[in-house]
């Protein structure tokens, strides 16, 4: 079985993370960059897959600036067994239409059973990668799974959903998205740092994968503003005289959430 | 599926937003949009009806690319970077993309200093140092003329008689307690250091049973601690079973002058007839006690306070012992013992080095060079510790006694 595992390079959510606030980019200088804990889930969940059945092949995929290579070898580090690495200038500031264009082209070059993604970056805060993906490659979607089990020609899992938990699944080929509930990545060992230095890792640009990032045919989303997020202001505090009740309705109401 | 469509420039100029990169223009680039018609409606239509649909579908693709454009844009953006730059839009300083400006060496700042800058610092404090120390020398100097302490010093030589029975020397558990010392506290003050001033962890432990999530630095602060405690027990047991207790526990007020005379002669710069091997002088007993009894006790009990083995819903004995007191007291206690080992180690080194060296580590009173070299070798293997410390290759024994996680 050979899974595809997308992961995502994001600014540490550690420290604080700005936006360039003259093109609305994120700011890679201000922050650390890591591999998205998500991704760091679903990868983890193919790796013990792997683990458990032999002559599974593990394929991480990325679409991230050029510097991103060493953070990539961090997830080969943990497990996978090669790693493709999207990377062109034409991609800066790419919308969720041509990334997961991009990201299509590049998983059709390759044989897959299985796709997986995390259900959401902490940077985009997106959520529609694994959707679109699913669309372009015309395979089934299962999202947002709390958790998988994959079988042979099958996968299949819990979908938490508002009114319950629905039982899933689909036919491989597939994507699937994958929630926080899923255990976290490991921490790789030595042993595992020094093989990621030989595992293949393929860095393609757009041309290889015969996309043209200013499709004229292609409507894309442009950015008009971006500002700095105003900082906290102090809160209303409604001190209990007995009529604390009355203040919160009145509270509710003046600020429209009532 | 789409219909096939025909694509012709239309008179719509783009919808441009945010420039792409800092100081860049505005994108996409100026253009038209391209007119998509549906090719039937294309040929069927005339000129005046195409127009109409024409304008509804340029909203749409107002901001995509006219194919024609596309080429001269590629060509155009680093010149337009590098030359003109928009005065509304020009920034403070325009950093080229991927390539972020290197500071130059001279330029650098290392905590808000440059190398000159730091260069010039420590050389300043040195001076500094130096002349305070030459002052303290020269008062100390001073104090031994006045009247009355010549006499004390007569009296009072430093040391005091211990009683005939004591065994002199050091007995090889002591030699072996004092090298696992070193070597633990090096790292115990190295990691402790680390937990304190880390931001986010390189690495995360849970135990095996569960329990709050702790940074591996902290882990190994603590294990290092329990093995710290453990030598340190099996110490203090042979130091009153072999009876060598009686050589580092004052058991005279006369320690008190002789400390205080010992203080005064290593002021003077010369030094207190010293003879470790059968007895320490008063300040040496009195600090060697102070470490032993007092200090290292008291980093104990203050770390467990803060640490995960301590019960939290001891209300009353937390309450009697709030971890607020042992934080305030742990890091304090970490400095007493820094300053104790630079000045221990200094006089180690300025009180005749190789004899020194002899006693705590080859175990003999003679002056040659084996002491020299197992405390290099002891180094060596601190140095060794100190580099291997690193959470890769710490995660594999991490691992044996629970769980290791990156986040």
């Amino acid at each position: 079985m050979k899974i595809v595992v997308l992961v995502k390079v994001v600014p540490d959510t550690y420290g604080d993370r700005k936006l360039n606030l003259e093109t609305g980019l994120a700011d890679r200088e201000a922050s650390e960059a890591v591999v998205d804990e998500i991704g760091e889930r679903a990868l983890e969940l193919a790796l013990s897959y792997a683990d458990a059945n032999e002559g599974t092949e593990v394929v991480l995929l990325t679409l991230a600036p050029e510097g991103a290579t060493a953070t990539i070898r961090k997830g080969l580090a943990m497990g996978a067994g090669s790693a493709i690495h999207v990377s062109d200038q034409g991609l800066r500031g790419a919308d969720l239409g041509l990334t997961a264009g991009t990201l299509a082209a590049a998983i059709r070059r390759l044989e897959f059973d299985l796709v997986i993604t995390g259900n959401i970056s902490t940077d985009g805060s997106g959520g529609m990668i694994p959707a679109m993906l699913a669309e372009l490659l015309d395979v089934p979607h299962a999202t947002g799974l709390s958790s998988v089990e994959i079988s042979d020609g099958v996968v299949s899992g819990s979908r938490p959903v508002e009114s319950g938990v629905q039982q899933v699944s689909a036919n491989l080929p597939a994507v699937i998205s994958i929630t926080e509930a899923l255990p976290s990545g490991r921490f790789p060992n030595f042993k595992g740092i020094m093989a990621a230095k030989k595992k293949p890792l393929e860095v393609l640009t757009l041309s290889d994968l015969g996309i043209i990032a200013d499709d004229p045919e292609a409507a894309s989303s442009i950015m008009l503003t971006v500002t700095e997020k105003p900082p906290r202001a102090a809160g209303v505090k409604i001190i209990d005289e007995g009529d604390a009740g009355e203040k919160l309705a009145d509270f509710l109401v003046e600020n429209r959430l009532a | 599926m789409t219909p096939p469509t025909t694509q012709t420039m239309g008179s719509v100029p783009l919808r441009r937003g945010l420039p792409r990169t800092a100081g860049g223009e505005p994108w996409p680039p100026e253009g038209l949009a391209p007119t998509v018609v549906p090719a039937s409606l294309a040929q069927a239509a005339t000129e005046a009806v195409a127009e109409a649909p024409s304008a509804v579908t340029a909203e749409a693709a107002a901001t995509a690319f006219a194919a024609s454009e596309a080429p001269a844009v590629v060509s155009q953006a680093p010149t337009v970077r590098a030359a003109v730059v928009p005065p509304a839009l020009a920034p403070a300083k325009v950093v080229a993309p991927n390539k972020p400006a290197k500071a130059t060496a001279e330029g650098k700042l290392y905590r808000s200093r440059t190398v000159t800058q730091w260069t010039k610092f420590v050389a300043l404090l040195a001076v500094g140092a130096v002349a305070a120390a030459g002052i303290l020398v020269l008062a100390a100097r001073g104090v031994t003329t006045l009247p009355g302490v010549p006499e004390f010093l007569q009296r009072y030589p430093g040391t005091y008689q211990l009683p005939d029975t004591t065994q002199s020397g050091f007995p090889w558990w002591a030699q072996w307690a004092h090298f696992l010392n070193i070597f633990l506290i090096v790292l115990i003050i190295r990691s402790g250091y680390q937990v304190r001033t880390e931001q986010k962890p390189p690495a995360f432990w849970t135990p095996k049973r569960g329990g709050k999530k702790i940074s591996i630095n902290l882990w190994l602060h603590q294990l290092l601690d329990v093995l710290w405690l453990v030598t340190g027990f099996i110490f203090v047991v042979l130091l009153f079973a072999s009876g060598h207790w009686i050589r580092i526990v004052p058991t005279s007020w006369e320690a008190v002058p002789n400390a205080l005379s010992a203080l005064l002669q290593y002021m003077t710069l010369d030094w207190p007839v010293e003879s470790g091997w059968v007895n320490y002088n008063s300040l040496q007993q009195i600090m060697y006690f102070l470490v032993v009894f007092i200090a290292a006790p008291l980093a104990a009990i203050t770390g467990v306070r803060m640490s995960e083995f301590w019960p939290k819903n001891a209300k009353r004995l937390n309450k009697i012992y709030p971890v607020e007191i042992a934080r305030a007291i742990h890091f304090p206690t970490m400095v007493f013992f820094v300053l104790f080992i630079l000045v221990h180690v200094f006089l180690v080194f300025a009180t005749g080095a190789l004899r020194n060296l002899n006693h705590m580590f080859g175990g003999t009173d003679v002056v040659n060079w084996v002491g020299f070299w197992l405390f290099a070798a002891a180094m060596a293997i601190t140095i060794a510790g100190w580099y291997a410390a690193r959470p890769l290759l710490l995660a594999p024994i991490a691992k044996q006694f629970g769980q290791v996680s990156s986040r």
